[in-house]
């Protein structure tokens, strides 16, 4: 390709990129290190705000809830992706429609699944789940009041919007499996929970590790399905990052600009940190690769 | 390709454009007004294409006014423009239009609890001018004078009074019949009817009350600290959460948990209306817009089973009713580019006569005797509860002053936090903002 044809089709991503991404993360930097409302300049501020924000117990509480949610989060997206994978993977003619089912939940608007998942544990609109519980157990559980209940609740909801991704990766992956890698396995006399552990995990690694990457990603950015599922997020310790984010630059004609984009440059940290080993592994899979 | 990928491919692409069909009924419709008041709307329209952008939250009270505005101001080259938007998100947006030299509304609906703030700021334009010339045409002077008050800030006009919301009791009627209950009056007549309720094992928690950790639970403690005739600050601008009368509206807000549902601290007004639905609450207390909605038998199979009073005082000493009385006015922000005597013909004609008579019941129009026993069956609740409601105390600082102290509030109410620990805290956060 040359060099005049490689810009023609590549100047568009990079403006698309530039605008979009680029010129966001410088200002959310520069901003950081300033005092800033709505339409007005900012002053510079040194590291006041990153002090602020991390001096600030709510948001110490915010960032250890939301790194608990991710991890647990995140380990029940790749053990439950895989089983269900594995189990579609086995389908033949229901598997477009089991697929089909699997994915209403995905492509909903988190917001909008958010609200209709809180009203299966919300007595005032139905409440079946918790009606189920009421009947077996006699006692009323408080999804949105108590930290343990309320935080098993945004956990199932966002393994329920997020499964079907994961499962559709991984079942790429195991599409991918050499069908002789199974049958050499099975020869050799391993158990079938043997050739998932030691043959086709192993295979499927970078898979794996690209669904890690991404559940880590989108759920410690999570932010929306904590509206209707956790209304009092910041007094029962359930906020998440986003949600502070939220509540101190915006939220009740908030303007803390500044220490709002602090808590993102925080977070980007944070991201960073906690993707380190999945993004070095892909990048030693792509070395191995070449 | 497969036949099994053929189909896998249908799949997906019918549920992807299903989530986007989807996706776009939620975001993208606007305001109906099929049904609008045609009113007049005479102003003198610019020479080019003109889109005029109004910011207004969307509610049965408030919809009737901006539909109208909508409907009959939109002629020729110029189009008025509202797009839905919730209470939260127009108050987000508020700030947000407000902080430059340019903005995108060119009309915003504001309420009195903010027009000190504003004003303060110079972000609203002043419209004591614009309502002389323009009195007579739209009959401006049938609005209340109260109301034109509650809208002014230091002597002047910022907002054309549109409809108010006070809080008003709803309860059953069938059941305080049933129990020969009278309607309380005070809050230990409530909890006695609560208590009497439970007992006839008719409802484990018979009261509703809108507590929701945002707005509504501040609002909620404001009206208990107005029924002890205080609020979060003095005529003078003093802080009074350490006061007695803050420790006696935190105590009788406490008293009533027990007869409201655990999680009362995540329930907004339109779960509490729920509830009322249900059958689950036998007395509620929110803001009159919400009344209405309790009436319609679309809504519940309970509708005629409502009755409504004025909202009780806090004891037999209080001097007012727990109450908050709400105006809701258009407004014409400092920055927009367009001409203020178009603006403001249109926010006249938005609430004119024809338009204010069209809104009840949904709404309280600020019209002089507009709502009545007859036209509202909540009408006259809602007249006795302005009358009972405490003059509000007018100060720049009290919405700030709200947000600040909302989650040491949350706290004490949840019983993270005594009584006594909040109170210094809630006195500490205001000072701080108060100065």
């Amino acid at each position: 390709m040359k060099a005049r044809e490689f810009w023609i089709l590549f100047a568009p991503s990079f403006l698309v990129m530039g605008g979009l991404l680029v010129i966001p993360l410088v200002r959310t930097i520069q901003w950081s290190f300033e005092s800033v409302r709505y339409g007005t300049p900012g002053t510079f501020v040194g590291l006041d705000n990153f002090a602020d924000a991390l001096t600030d117990p709510r948001f110490g509480q915010a960032a250890l809830f939301t790194i608990i949610v991710t991890v647990i989060t995140t380990a029940i997206l790749l053990v439950l992706g895989y089983v269900v994978a594995t189990g579609i993977d086995r389908l033949t003619k229901s598997r477009p429609l089991v697929l089909g089912i699997m994915l209403v939940s995905y492509v909903l608007p988190n917001l909008v699944g958010a609200v209709a998942f809180s009203w299966l544990v919300n007595d005032n609109f139905g409440g079946i789940v918790n009606r189920f519980i009421g009947l077996i157990t006699g006692t009323q559980v408080l999804w949105f009041t108590e930290q343990v209940p309320n935080a098993i609740l945004i956990i199932a909801n966002t393994v329920w919007h997020m499964l079907p991704f994961a499962m559709l990766i991984i079942l790429a992956g195991l599409q991918g499996v050499p069908v002789e890698l199974r049958e050499a396995a099975t020869i050799d006399g391993a158990s079938p929970l043997q050739t998932h552990l030691h043959v086709i995990i192993p295979t499927i690694r970078g898979v794996l590790g690209f669904v890690t990457l991404i559940s880590i990603m989108d759920v410690l950015r999570m932010f929306d399905n904590l509206i209707p599922l956790s209304p009092q997020a910041a007094a029962i310790g359930n906020e998440s990052i986003m949600l502070y984010v939220y509540s101190v630059a915006f939220a009740d004609g908030a303007q803390q600009l500044g220490l709002g984009s602090a808590i993102n440059v925080l977070t980007i940290l944070l991201i960073l940190v906690m993707l380190t080993p999945f993004i070095r592994g892909i990048f030693k899979e792509a070395k191995v690769a070449r | 390709m497969s036949t099994t990928t053929k189909r896998v491919s249908a799949l997906i692409a019918v549920a992807v454009v299903g989530a986007v069909a989807l996706t776009g009924c939620g975001a993208g419709s606007r305001t109906g007004n099929a049904n609008a008041t045609e009113v007049t709307c005479d102003y003198t329209a610019p020479d080019s294409a003109t889109t005029v952008n109004v910011l207004a939250y969307n509610s049965s009270a408030i919809d009737p006014f901006t539909d109208t505005m909508v409907s009959s101001c939109t002629k020729d080259d110029v189009t008025v423009k509202h797009d839905p938007i919730d209470f939260g998100g127009q108050v987000t947006k508020t700030t947000a239009t407000l902080a430059g030299d340019t903005g995108t509304y060119d009309i915003i609906e504001t309420y009195g609890f903010v027009i000190p703030g504003l004003a303060t700021d110079e972000k609203l334009v002043p419209l004591d001018d614009l309502f002389d010339k323009y009195a007579d045409d739209y009959g401006l002077n049938d609005i209340s004078e109260s109301m034109r008050q509650g809208m002014s800030y230091d002597g002047q006009l910022y907002a054309l009074p549109m409809q108010a919301q006070m809080f008003v009791m709803a309860y059953r009627a069938d059941v305080f019949e049933e129990l020969g209950l009278d309607v309380p009056t005070t809050f230990p007549e409530m909890m006695e009817a609560a208590e009497a309720i439970k007992a006839a094992g008719l409802m484990e928690y018979p009261i509703a009350l809108p507590w929701l950790a945002t707005a509504d639970v501040s609002t909620s403690f404001q009206a208990t600290m107005n029924s002890l005739g205080a609020d979060f600050v003095n005529e003078g601008g003093d802080v009074t959460l350490d006061t007695p009368e803050a420790q006696e509206a935190l105590e009788a807000m406490m008293a009533l948990m027990p007869y409201m549902d655990p999680q009362v601290t995540t329930f907004d007004q339109p779960t509490v209306q729920q509830q009322m639905y249900n059958g689950t609450a036998a007395m509620s207390i929110m803001f009159s817009g919400r009344m209405n909605d309790l009436t319609l038998e679309t809504n519940s199979q309970l509708a005629d089973t409502f009755d409504f009073a004025a909202p009780p005082k806090v004891s037999d000493e209080a001097e007012y009713a727990y109450d908050r009385l709400s105006i809701d006015g258009w407004s014409i922000p400092f920055n927009t580019k367009l001409d203020h005597d178009m603006l403001f013909v249109m926010m006249a004609s938005a609430v004119s006569e024809d338009a204010s008579k069209a809104s009840v019941p949904a709404a309280y129009p600020a019209r002089e005797g507009m709502v009545t026993a007859e036209n509202s069956p909540y009408g006259e609740a809602a007249n006795e509860s302005i009358a009972a409601a405490m003059p509000p105390i007018v100060s720049p600082v009290l919405a700030d002053i709200t947000n600040e102290i909302r989650p040491i509030l949350v706290e004490v109410l949840t019983g993270s936090t005594t009584v006594e620990d909040g109170m210094a805290r809630m006195q500490a956060a205001a000072e701080a903002i108060a100065g």
